[in-house]
Protein backbone atom coordinates (compact mmCIF):
# COMPACT_ATOMS: atom_id res chain seq x y z
CA UNK A 1 0.00 0.00 0.00
CA UNK A 2 1.33 3.41 -0.93
CA UNK A 3 1.69 6.60 1.08
CA UNK A 4 -0.77 9.45 0.89
CA UNK A 5 -4.36 9.83 2.00
CA UNK A 6 -6.21 6.57 2.34
CA UNK A 7 -9.57 5.95 0.75
CA UNK A 8 -11.61 6.16 3.91
CA UNK A 9 -10.62 9.71 4.63
CA UNK A 10 -7.93 9.01 7.20
CA UNK A 11 -5.42 11.76 7.64
CA UNK A 12 -2.37 11.37 5.45
CA UNK A 13 0.58 10.75 7.68
CA UNK A 14 4.14 11.91 7.35
CA UNK A 15 5.06 10.15 10.57
CA UNK A 16 8.11 7.90 10.58
CA UNK A 17 7.02 4.28 10.26
CA UNK A 18 8.66 2.19 12.92
CA UNK A 19 8.79 -1.52 13.57
CA UNK A 20 10.71 -3.20 16.36
CA UNK A 21 11.33 -6.89 15.63
CA UNK A 22 12.64 -9.11 18.43
CA UNK A 23 14.05 -12.60 17.99
CA UNK A 24 12.67 -13.74 21.31
CA UNK A 25 12.16 -12.46 24.85
CA UNK A 26 9.66 -12.54 27.67
CA UNK A 27 8.32 -10.07 30.21
CA UNK A 28 10.28 -11.26 33.21
CA UNK A 29 12.39 -9.31 35.66
CA UNK A 30 15.63 -10.76 34.27
CA UNK A 31 18.10 -8.11 33.07
CA UNK A 32 17.79 -8.69 29.29
CA UNK A 33 13.98 -8.62 29.53
CA UNK A 34 14.15 -5.38 31.50
CA UNK A 35 16.44 -3.94 28.83
CA UNK A 36 13.87 -4.80 26.13
CA UNK A 37 11.06 -3.23 28.19
CA UNK A 38 13.09 -0.09 28.63
CA UNK A 39 13.53 0.17 24.87
CA UNK A 40 9.81 -0.41 24.26
CA UNK A 41 8.99 2.30 26.78
CA UNK A 42 11.47 4.72 25.23
CA UNK A 43 10.08 4.19 21.72
CA UNK A 44 6.53 4.63 22.99
CA UNK A 45 7.50 7.82 24.86
CA UNK A 46 9.12 9.29 21.76
CA UNK A 47 5.67 9.29 20.24
CA UNK A 48 3.37 9.64 23.20
CA UNK A 49 5.29 11.76 25.70
CA UNK A 50 5.24 11.18 29.44
CA UNK A 51 2.48 8.60 29.61
CA UNK A 52 2.49 6.74 26.33
CA UNK A 53 -0.12 4.11 25.56
CA UNK A 54 1.18 0.59 25.08
CA UNK A 55 -1.15 -2.14 23.93
CA UNK A 56 -0.43 -5.85 23.95
CA UNK A 57 -1.93 -8.21 21.35
CA UNK A 58 -1.50 -11.78 22.67
CA UNK A 59 -3.47 -13.29 19.76
CA UNK A 60 -0.72 -15.63 18.55
CA UNK A 61 -0.96 -17.77 21.66
CA UNK A 62 -4.72 -17.55 22.12
CA UNK A 63 -4.71 -14.73 24.70
CA UNK A 64 -3.40 -16.75 27.66
CA UNK A 65 -3.75 -15.01 31.02
CA UNK A 66 -0.17 -15.74 32.13
CA UNK A 67 1.33 -13.90 29.17
CA UNK A 68 -1.01 -10.96 29.67
CA UNK A 69 -0.23 -10.97 33.39
CA UNK A 70 3.52 -10.78 32.75
CA UNK A 71 3.00 -7.88 30.35
CA UNK A 72 1.09 -5.93 33.01
CA UNK A 73 3.67 -6.84 35.64
CA UNK A 74 6.37 -5.35 33.40
CA UNK A 75 4.54 -2.14 32.52
CA UNK A 76 1.94 -1.69 35.25
CA UNK A 77 4.19 0.37 37.50
CA UNK A 78 5.91 2.30 34.74
CA UNK A 79 5.10 5.68 33.28
CA UNK A 80 2.69 4.43 30.62
CA UNK A 81 -0.86 3.27 30.09
CA UNK A 82 -0.75 -0.44 29.34
CA UNK A 83 -3.73 -2.29 27.87
CA UNK A 84 -4.38 -5.50 25.99
CA UNK A 85 -6.66 -6.51 23.16
CA UNK A 86 -7.70 -10.12 23.68
CA UNK A 87 -9.75 -11.17 20.69
CA UNK A 88 -10.74 -14.42 22.39
CA UNK A 89 -12.16 -12.52 25.35
CA UNK A 90 -14.23 -9.92 23.56
CA UNK A 91 -17.30 -11.70 24.88
CA UNK A 92 -16.54 -10.51 28.36
CA UNK A 93 -14.84 -7.28 27.40
CA UNK A 94 -16.29 -5.77 24.24
CA UNK A 95 -14.28 -2.86 22.83
CA UNK A 96 -14.02 -0.76 19.72
CA UNK A 97 -10.94 -2.44 18.28
CA UNK A 98 -10.15 0.16 15.67
CA UNK A 99 -10.48 3.15 18.00
CA UNK A 100 -8.51 1.48 20.73
CA UNK A 101 -5.64 0.39 18.51
CA UNK A 102 -5.35 3.74 16.73
CA UNK A 103 -5.11 5.52 20.10
CA UNK A 104 -1.91 3.70 20.99
CA UNK A 105 1.70 4.84 20.79
CA UNK A 106 3.10 1.33 20.65
CA UNK A 107 1.44 -1.97 19.81
CA UNK A 108 3.25 -5.05 21.03
CA UNK A 109 2.45 -8.44 19.50
CA UNK A 110 3.29 -11.55 21.52
CA UNK A 111 4.66 -14.83 20.22
CA UNK A 112 2.92 -18.11 19.44
CA UNK A 113 1.46 -19.44 16.23
CA UNK A 114 2.10 -17.09 13.31
CA UNK A 115 -0.47 -18.91 11.17
CA UNK A 116 -3.18 -18.54 13.82
CA UNK A 117 -2.19 -14.96 14.52
CA UNK A 118 -2.74 -13.93 10.92
CA UNK A 119 -5.88 -16.06 10.54
CA UNK A 120 -7.52 -14.54 13.63
CA UNK A 121 -6.47 -11.03 12.62
CA UNK A 122 -7.98 -11.65 9.22
CA UNK A 123 -11.24 -12.80 10.81
CA UNK A 124 -11.41 -9.63 12.89
CA UNK A 125 -10.07 -7.32 10.20
CA UNK A 126 -7.13 -6.28 12.38
CA UNK A 127 -4.43 -6.25 9.69
CA UNK A 128 -5.75 -3.16 7.96
CA UNK A 129 -5.97 -1.33 11.29
CA UNK A 130 -2.37 -2.22 12.13
CA UNK A 131 -1.20 -1.12 8.73
CA UNK A 132 -2.91 2.23 9.26
CA UNK A 133 -1.43 2.50 12.74
CA UNK A 134 2.03 1.93 11.26
CA UNK A 135 1.50 4.63 8.65
CA UNK A 136 0.48 7.00 11.42
CA UNK A 137 3.72 6.42 13.28
CA UNK A 138 2.41 4.11 15.97
CA UNK A 139 5.34 1.82 16.77
CA UNK A 140 4.66 -1.81 15.87
CA UNK A 141 6.68 -4.20 17.98
CA UNK A 142 6.73 -7.87 18.75
CA UNK A 143 8.71 -10.98 19.40
CA UNK A 144 8.81 -14.33 17.63
CA UNK A 145 5.55 -14.73 15.64
CA UNK A 146 4.82 -11.15 16.68
CA UNK A 147 8.02 -10.04 14.91
CA UNK A 148 7.81 -12.20 11.78
CA UNK A 149 4.24 -11.11 11.05
CA UNK A 150 5.38 -7.67 9.84
CA UNK A 151 7.59 -9.12 7.09
CA UNK A 152 6.75 -10.71 3.76
CA UNK A 153 7.57 -14.12 5.15
CA UNK A 154 8.83 -16.01 8.17
CA UNK A 155 9.58 -19.50 9.39
CA UNK A 156 6.92 -20.75 11.76
CA UNK A 157 6.34 -23.91 13.75
CA UNK A 158 2.58 -23.28 13.69
CA UNK A 159 2.04 -26.72 12.15
CA UNK A 160 4.62 -28.48 14.30
CA UNK A 161 7.60 -28.58 11.97
CA UNK A 162 9.27 -25.32 10.89
CA UNK A 163 7.72 -24.15 7.61
CA UNK A 164 7.65 -20.96 5.59
CA UNK A 165 4.60 -18.74 6.04
CA UNK A 166 3.58 -15.42 4.54
CA UNK A 167 3.36 -12.37 6.79
CA UNK A 168 1.58 -9.02 6.39
CA UNK A 169 4.40 -7.64 4.25
CA UNK A 170 4.67 -4.18 5.83
CA UNK A 171 8.42 -4.74 5.78
CA UNK A 172 10.21 -6.16 2.74
CA UNK A 173 12.05 -9.46 3.03
CA UNK A 174 11.84 -12.24 5.55
CA UNK A 175 12.65 -12.92 9.20
CA UNK A 176 13.61 -16.00 11.18
CA UNK A 177 13.45 -15.83 14.99
CA UNK A 178 15.02 -17.87 17.85
CA UNK A 179 17.97 -18.20 15.50
CA UNK A 180 20.47 -19.50 18.03
CA UNK A 181 18.03 -21.64 20.00
CA UNK A 182 16.26 -23.64 17.34
CA UNK A 183 18.69 -25.15 14.83
CA UNK A 184 15.87 -26.82 12.87
CA UNK A 185 14.15 -23.48 12.36
CA UNK A 186 17.41 -21.91 11.18
CA UNK A 187 18.03 -24.83 8.79
CA UNK A 188 14.51 -24.48 7.37
CA UNK A 189 15.14 -20.76 6.87
CA UNK A 190 18.43 -21.25 5.07
CA UNK A 191 16.78 -23.84 2.81
CA UNK A 192 13.81 -21.55 2.12
CA UNK A 193 16.05 -18.60 1.23
CA UNK A 194 18.09 -20.88 -1.04
CA UNK A 195 14.87 -21.86 -2.76
CA UNK A 196 13.77 -18.30 -3.37
CA UNK A 197 12.21 -16.93 -0.20
CA UNK A 198 13.05 -13.21 -0.12
CA UNK A 199 16.31 -12.52 1.73
CA UNK A 200 16.08 -11.19 5.25
CA UNK A 201 17.29 -11.52 8.78
CA UNK A 202 17.96 -14.08 11.46
CA UNK A 203 17.50 -12.94 15.05
CA UNK A 204 18.76 -14.73 18.15
CA UNK A 205 16.72 -14.51 21.34
CA UNK A 206 17.37 -11.05 22.81
CA UNK A 207 18.58 -9.63 19.50
CA UNK A 208 16.40 -7.17 17.62
CA UNK A 209 16.07 -4.84 14.68
CA UNK A 210 14.60 -1.37 14.68
CA UNK A 211 13.20 -0.30 11.31
CA UNK A 212 12.71 3.45 10.98
CA UNK A 213 11.35 4.81 7.71
CA UNK A 214 12.77 3.29 4.57
CA UNK A 215 16.38 2.99 5.71
CA UNK A 216 18.32 -0.08 6.76
CA UNK A 217 17.39 -1.24 10.25
CA UNK A 218 19.63 -0.82 13.25
CA UNK A 219 20.47 -3.96 15.20
CA UNK A 220 20.67 -4.18 18.97
CA UNK A 221 21.14 -6.88 21.54
CA UNK A 222 20.00 -7.13 25.12
CA UNK A 223 22.18 -10.09 26.02
CA UNK A 224 25.90 -10.57 25.45
CA UNK A 225 26.45 -12.97 22.58
CA UNK A 226 22.98 -12.55 21.04
CA UNK A 227 23.26 -11.58 17.41
CA UNK A 228 21.35 -10.35 14.41
CA UNK A 229 22.26 -11.68 10.97
CA UNK A 230 21.62 -10.55 7.44
CA UNK A 231 20.70 -13.71 5.52
CA UNK A 232 20.84 -13.68 1.72
CA UNK A 233 21.34 -16.01 -1.22
CA UNK A 234 24.47 -15.30 -3.22
CA UNK A 235 25.72 -17.53 -6.07
CA UNK A 236 23.88 -20.70 -5.00
CA UNK A 237 24.93 -20.16 -1.43
CA UNK A 238 23.11 -18.65 1.49
CA UNK A 239 25.25 -16.33 3.57
CA UNK A 240 24.71 -15.27 7.16
CA UNK A 241 26.48 -12.03 8.02
CA UNK A 242 26.35 -10.83 11.63
CA UNK A 243 25.25 -7.21 11.85
CA UNK A 244 26.99 -4.71 14.09
CA UNK A 245 24.67 -4.37 17.08
CA UNK A 246 24.36 -1.84 19.88
CA UNK A 247 24.22 -3.36 23.36
CA UNK A 248 21.23 -2.36 25.47
CA UNK A 249 22.17 -2.33 29.13
CA UNK A 250 19.51 -3.43 31.59
CA UNK A 251 18.23 -0.81 33.99
CA UNK A 252 18.29 -1.75 37.63
CA UNK A 253 14.96 -3.12 38.83
CA UNK A 254 12.94 -0.24 40.23
CA UNK A 255 12.67 -1.64 43.73
CA UNK A 256 16.38 -2.25 43.97
CA UNK A 257 17.60 1.00 42.58
CA UNK A 258 18.03 2.74 45.93
CA UNK A 259 19.76 -0.25 47.49
CA UNK A 260 22.11 -0.63 44.57
CA UNK A 261 23.01 3.03 44.64
CA UNK A 262 23.76 2.69 48.35
CA UNK A 263 25.82 -0.46 47.76
CA UNK A 264 27.80 1.28 45.04
CA UNK A 265 28.51 4.25 47.28
CA UNK A 266 29.85 1.93 49.95
CA UNK A 267 31.89 0.01 47.39
CA UNK A 268 33.44 3.23 46.09
CA UNK A 269 34.25 4.34 49.62
CA UNK A 270 35.86 0.99 50.37
CA UNK A 271 37.87 1.13 47.17
CA UNK A 272 39.08 4.59 48.07
CA UNK A 273 40.01 3.36 51.49
CA UNK A 274 41.91 0.47 49.93
CA UNK A 275 39.73 -2.26 51.49
CA UNK A 276 39.06 -3.99 48.22
CA UNK A 277 42.52 -3.78 46.76
CA UNK B 1 -14.84 -46.30 6.58
CA UNK B 2 -17.90 -45.78 8.70
CA UNK B 3 -21.30 -46.19 7.11
CA UNK B 4 -23.12 -44.42 9.92
CA UNK B 5 -25.42 -41.50 9.09
CA UNK B 6 -24.18 -37.93 9.20
CA UNK B 7 -25.03 -36.40 12.57
CA UNK B 8 -24.66 -33.00 14.18
CA UNK B 9 -25.83 -32.05 17.67
CA UNK B 10 -25.88 -28.26 18.05
CA UNK B 11 -26.29 -27.06 21.65
CA UNK B 12 -27.82 -23.65 22.26
CA UNK B 13 -25.57 -23.63 25.30
CA UNK B 14 -24.82 -26.24 27.94
CA UNK B 15 -22.77 -29.34 28.54
CA UNK B 16 -19.68 -29.30 30.74
CA UNK B 17 -18.76 -25.78 29.57
CA UNK B 18 -21.83 -24.18 31.07
CA UNK B 19 -23.62 -26.72 33.21
CA UNK B 20 -21.16 -28.38 35.53
CA UNK B 21 -23.11 -30.85 37.62
CA UNK B 22 -25.55 -31.46 34.79
CA UNK B 23 -24.04 -33.92 32.29
CA UNK B 24 -27.29 -34.64 30.42
CA UNK B 25 -26.32 -33.14 27.06
CA UNK B 26 -22.81 -34.58 27.20
CA UNK B 27 -24.24 -37.99 28.11
CA UNK B 28 -26.65 -37.71 25.21
CA UNK B 29 -23.94 -37.14 22.58
CA UNK B 30 -21.77 -39.88 24.07
CA UNK B 31 -24.76 -42.20 23.98
CA UNK B 32 -25.14 -41.64 20.23
CA UNK B 33 -21.76 -43.26 19.64
CA UNK B 34 -21.84 -46.90 18.61
CA UNK B 35 -18.55 -47.80 20.26
CA UNK B 36 -18.44 -49.11 23.81
CA UNK B 37 -15.60 -46.75 24.64
CA UNK B 38 -16.05 -43.94 22.15
CA UNK B 39 -13.16 -41.85 20.91
CA UNK B 40 -13.94 -38.22 21.64
CA UNK B 41 -11.82 -35.32 20.44
CA UNK B 42 -12.25 -31.83 21.85
CA UNK B 43 -11.56 -28.77 19.70
CA UNK B 44 -11.16 -25.74 21.99
CA UNK B 45 -10.08 -23.42 19.14
CA UNK B 46 -12.79 -20.83 19.81
CA UNK B 47 -11.35 -20.18 23.27
CA UNK B 48 -7.79 -19.82 22.00
CA UNK B 49 -7.14 -23.33 23.39
CA UNK B 50 -7.54 -22.10 26.97
CA UNK B 51 -5.83 -24.51 29.36
CA UNK B 52 -8.55 -24.43 32.02
CA UNK B 53 -11.13 -25.33 29.40
CA UNK B 54 -9.14 -28.34 28.18
CA UNK B 55 -8.74 -29.53 31.76
CA UNK B 56 -12.48 -29.28 32.29
CA UNK B 57 -13.12 -31.29 29.13
CA UNK B 58 -10.93 -34.15 30.39
CA UNK B 59 -12.69 -34.01 33.74
CA UNK B 60 -16.10 -34.30 32.05
CA UNK B 61 -15.06 -36.93 29.50
CA UNK B 62 -13.09 -39.10 31.87
CA UNK B 63 -11.13 -42.17 30.83
CA UNK B 64 -13.62 -44.71 32.20
CA UNK B 65 -16.35 -43.70 29.77
CA UNK B 66 -14.44 -42.74 26.63
CA UNK B 67 -11.06 -42.28 25.02
CA UNK B 68 -10.65 -38.53 25.15
CA UNK B 69 -8.18 -36.34 23.27
CA UNK B 70 -7.94 -32.74 22.18
CA UNK B 71 -6.30 -30.74 19.42
CA UNK B 72 -4.66 -27.41 20.22
CA UNK B 73 -4.15 -25.50 17.02
CA UNK B 74 -2.09 -22.97 18.96
CA UNK B 75 0.35 -25.68 20.05
CA UNK B 76 0.71 -27.96 17.08
CA UNK B 77 4.17 -29.10 18.16
CA UNK B 78 2.32 -31.10 20.84
CA UNK B 79 -0.50 -33.50 20.07
CA UNK B 80 -1.28 -35.47 16.92
CA UNK B 81 0.73 -34.40 13.89
CA UNK B 82 -1.68 -35.88 11.35
CA UNK B 83 -4.82 -33.91 12.11
CA UNK B 84 -6.88 -35.55 9.40
CA UNK B 85 -6.12 -39.06 10.49
CA UNK B 86 -6.77 -38.21 14.11
CA UNK B 87 -10.09 -36.50 13.45
CA UNK B 88 -11.36 -39.14 11.04
CA UNK B 89 -10.66 -41.86 13.60
CA UNK B 90 -13.00 -40.31 16.19
CA UNK B 91 -16.55 -41.28 17.11
CA UNK B 92 -17.39 -37.80 18.36
CA UNK B 93 -15.84 -34.38 17.77
CA UNK B 94 -16.82 -31.86 20.44
CA UNK B 95 -16.30 -28.18 19.66
CA UNK B 96 -16.08 -25.70 22.53
CA UNK B 97 -17.41 -22.17 22.80
CA UNK B 98 -15.80 -18.76 22.44
CA UNK B 99 -15.20 -16.61 19.40
CA UNK B 100 -16.75 -18.17 16.31
CA UNK B 101 -14.95 -15.74 14.00
CA UNK B 102 -11.57 -16.72 15.42
CA UNK B 103 -12.60 -20.38 15.32
CA UNK B 104 -13.43 -20.30 11.63
CA UNK B 105 -10.30 -18.30 10.79
CA UNK B 106 -7.99 -20.70 12.61
CA UNK B 107 -9.74 -23.79 11.25
CA UNK B 108 -9.41 -22.54 7.73
CA UNK B 109 -5.70 -21.78 8.23
CA UNK B 110 -5.11 -25.38 9.32
CA UNK B 111 -7.46 -27.02 6.82
CA UNK B 112 -9.72 -28.28 9.62
CA UNK B 113 -12.87 -27.07 7.87
CA UNK B 114 -12.40 -29.55 5.03
CA UNK B 115 -11.46 -32.37 7.42
CA UNK B 116 -14.58 -31.82 9.53
CA UNK B 117 -16.79 -32.06 6.49
CA UNK B 118 -15.08 -35.30 5.58
CA UNK B 119 -15.48 -36.57 9.15
CA UNK B 120 -19.19 -35.72 9.13
CA UNK B 121 -19.70 -37.43 5.80
CA UNK B 122 -17.98 -40.55 7.08
CA UNK B 123 -20.21 -40.74 10.16
CA UNK B 124 -18.18 -39.06 12.88
CA UNK B 125 -20.71 -37.26 15.10
CA UNK B 126 -20.09 -33.51 15.35
CA UNK B 127 -21.33 -31.51 18.31
CA UNK B 128 -20.66 -28.37 20.26
CA UNK B 129 -22.10 -25.40 22.04
CA UNK B 130 -22.18 -21.71 21.25
CA UNK B 131 -19.44 -21.08 18.67
CA UNK B 132 -19.17 -24.87 18.45
CA UNK B 133 -22.82 -24.99 17.42
CA UNK B 134 -22.96 -21.99 15.08
CA UNK B 135 -20.00 -23.18 13.05
CA UNK B 136 -21.87 -26.08 11.36
CA UNK B 137 -24.53 -23.91 9.72
CA UNK B 138 -24.55 -21.92 6.48
CA UNK B 139 -25.26 -18.72 8.39
CA UNK B 140 -25.31 -17.79 12.03
CA UNK B 141 -25.71 -15.00 14.55
CA UNK B 142 -22.91 -14.28 17.00
CA UNK B 143 -23.09 -11.93 19.93
CA UNK B 144 -19.62 -12.68 21.17
CA UNK B 145 -17.90 -9.60 19.81
CA UNK B 146 -20.33 -6.97 21.03
CA UNK B 147 -23.45 -6.13 19.00
CA UNK B 148 -24.88 -9.27 17.35
CA UNK B 149 -23.56 -9.82 13.85
CA UNK B 150 -24.20 -12.35 11.11
CA UNK B 151 -21.57 -14.64 9.72
CA UNK B 152 -21.10 -17.55 7.36
CA UNK B 153 -20.28 -20.91 8.91
CA UNK B 154 -18.99 -24.13 7.37
CA UNK B 155 -22.36 -24.75 5.74
CA UNK B 156 -22.72 -28.46 6.52
CA UNK B 157 -26.32 -27.65 7.45
CA UNK B 158 -28.04 -25.36 4.93
CA UNK B 159 -29.80 -23.28 7.60
CA UNK B 160 -29.13 -20.37 9.90
CA UNK B 161 -28.58 -20.80 13.63
CA UNK B 162 -28.79 -18.69 16.76
CA UNK B 163 -27.58 -19.91 20.17
CA UNK B 164 -28.31 -18.62 23.70
CA UNK B 165 -31.71 -17.77 22.27
CA UNK B 166 -33.18 -16.47 25.49
CA UNK B 167 -36.46 -14.53 25.50
CA UNK B 168 -35.88 -10.80 25.15
CA UNK B 169 -32.19 -11.16 24.30
CA UNK B 170 -30.50 -8.78 21.90
CA UNK B 171 -29.41 -11.81 19.92
CA UNK B 172 -32.97 -12.95 19.36
CA UNK B 173 -34.02 -9.55 18.14
CA UNK B 174 -31.03 -9.36 15.81
CA UNK B 175 -31.72 -12.84 14.42
CA UNK B 176 -35.26 -11.83 13.48
CA UNK B 177 -33.91 -8.70 11.79
CA UNK B 178 -31.30 -10.69 9.83
CA UNK B 179 -34.02 -13.12 8.73
CA UNK B 180 -36.18 -10.26 7.48
CA UNK B 181 -33.14 -8.93 5.61
CA UNK B 182 -32.67 -12.21 3.78
CA UNK B 183 -30.78 -14.58 6.04
CA UNK B 184 -31.60 -18.19 5.18
CA UNK B 185 -34.30 -19.65 7.54
CA UNK B 186 -33.09 -21.83 10.35
CA UNK B 187 -33.12 -22.87 13.98
CA UNK B 188 -32.50 -21.43 17.39
CA UNK B 189 -31.87 -23.06 20.74
CA UNK B 190 -31.98 -21.77 24.28
CA UNK B 191 -29.32 -22.66 26.83
CA UNK B 192 -29.82 -26.29 27.78
CA UNK B 193 -31.48 -27.26 24.48
CA UNK B 194 -29.76 -29.12 21.65
CA UNK B 195 -30.76 -29.60 18.02
CA UNK B 196 -30.00 -33.09 16.77
CA UNK B 197 -29.67 -33.34 13.00
CA UNK B 198 -29.45 -36.61 11.08
CA UNK B 199 -28.26 -35.78 7.62
CA UNK B 200 -29.67 -32.33 6.96
CA UNK B 201 -32.96 -33.08 8.75
CA UNK B 202 -33.72 -32.06 12.29
CA UNK B 203 -34.34 -35.35 14.07
CA UNK B 204 -35.24 -34.06 17.51
CA UNK B 205 -34.63 -31.41 20.12
CA UNK B 206 -33.37 -32.63 23.49
CA UNK B 207 -32.72 -30.66 26.65
CA UNK B 208 -30.81 -30.78 29.90
CA UNK B 209 -33.28 -28.43 31.55
CA UNK B 210 -37.04 -29.10 31.68
CA UNK B 211 -37.94 -25.71 30.22
CA UNK B 212 -35.25 -25.20 27.60
CA UNK B 213 -36.67 -24.87 24.11
CA UNK B 214 -35.69 -25.13 20.48
CA UNK B 215 -37.28 -23.18 17.62
CA UNK B 216 -37.69 -23.27 13.88
CA UNK B 217 -37.59 -19.84 12.22
CA UNK B 218 -39.04 -19.01 8.84
CA UNK B 219 -39.90 -15.87 6.97
CA UNK B 220 -43.32 -15.32 5.49
CA UNK B 221 -43.46 -12.10 3.50
CA UNK B 222 -41.77 -9.65 5.85
CA UNK B 223 -42.80 -11.50 8.96
CA UNK B 224 -40.63 -13.84 10.95
CA UNK B 225 -42.50 -16.97 11.98
CA UNK B 226 -41.09 -18.57 15.11
CA UNK B 227 -42.32 -22.07 15.86
CA UNK B 228 -41.45 -23.89 19.04
CA UNK B 229 -40.33 -27.48 18.51
CA UNK B 230 -41.39 -30.21 20.91
CA UNK B 231 -38.44 -30.89 23.17
CA UNK B 232 -37.47 -34.09 24.96
CA UNK B 233 -36.13 -33.47 28.44
CA UNK B 234 -33.28 -35.90 29.04
CA UNK B 235 -33.57 -35.98 32.82
CA UNK B 236 -36.00 -37.80 35.02
CA UNK B 237 -39.52 -36.47 34.82
CA UNK B 238 -40.34 -34.22 37.73
CA UNK B 239 -36.72 -34.03 38.85
CA UNK B 240 -35.17 -30.67 38.14
CA UNK B 241 -31.48 -30.96 37.32
CA UNK B 242 -28.99 -29.47 39.71
CA UNK B 243 -28.35 -25.79 39.16
CA UNK B 244 -25.06 -25.11 37.46
CA UNK B 245 -22.24 -24.08 39.77
CA UNK B 246 -21.63 -20.35 39.63
CA UNK B 247 -18.02 -20.88 38.44
CA UNK B 248 -19.37 -22.55 35.35
CA UNK B 249 -21.26 -19.45 34.37
CA UNK B 250 -18.26 -17.18 34.52
CA UNK B 251 -16.06 -19.00 32.05
CA UNK B 252 -14.61 -17.55 28.89
CA UNK B 253 -16.67 -19.78 26.68
CA UNK B 254 -20.12 -18.34 27.08
CA UNK B 255 -21.78 -16.59 25.46
CA UNK B 256 -20.68 -17.70 21.98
Amino acid sequence: MGPGPSLNGDIPSTAVRRVLALGGHDFTSRPPDRAVCELLLRLASERGGERPRICMLPTASGDPSEQIGRFYAAFGERACEPSDVSLFRLGRRPMELRDHLLEQDLIYVGGGSMVNLLAVWEAHDIASILSLAWRRGIVLAGQSAGAMCWFEAGITKSSGKPLAAAGLGLLPGSLCVHYNNEPERRAAYLAAVAEGMPAGYGLDDYAGLLFEGEGTPSAFTARRGARAYRVAARDDEVTESPLPARFLPAPAPAALREDIAEFRRIKTMRKRAGWLG
Amino acid sequence: MKTAPRQIVAFGGGGFSMESGNPLLDDYVLGLCQAERPRVCFLPSASGDADHYIVRFYRAFSAHRCEASHISLFRREQGPSDLRRHLLSQDLIYVGGGSVLSLLGVWHAHGIDAILREAWESGVILCGLSAGSLCWFAEAVTGFHGAPQQLEGLGLLPFSNCVHYEPGSERREAYHRFLREGMVPGYAAEDGAALHFIGEELSQVVSSRPKARGFRLDVSGHRVVEMQIATTFLGEKGVAPEAPFPEALSTAVAPG
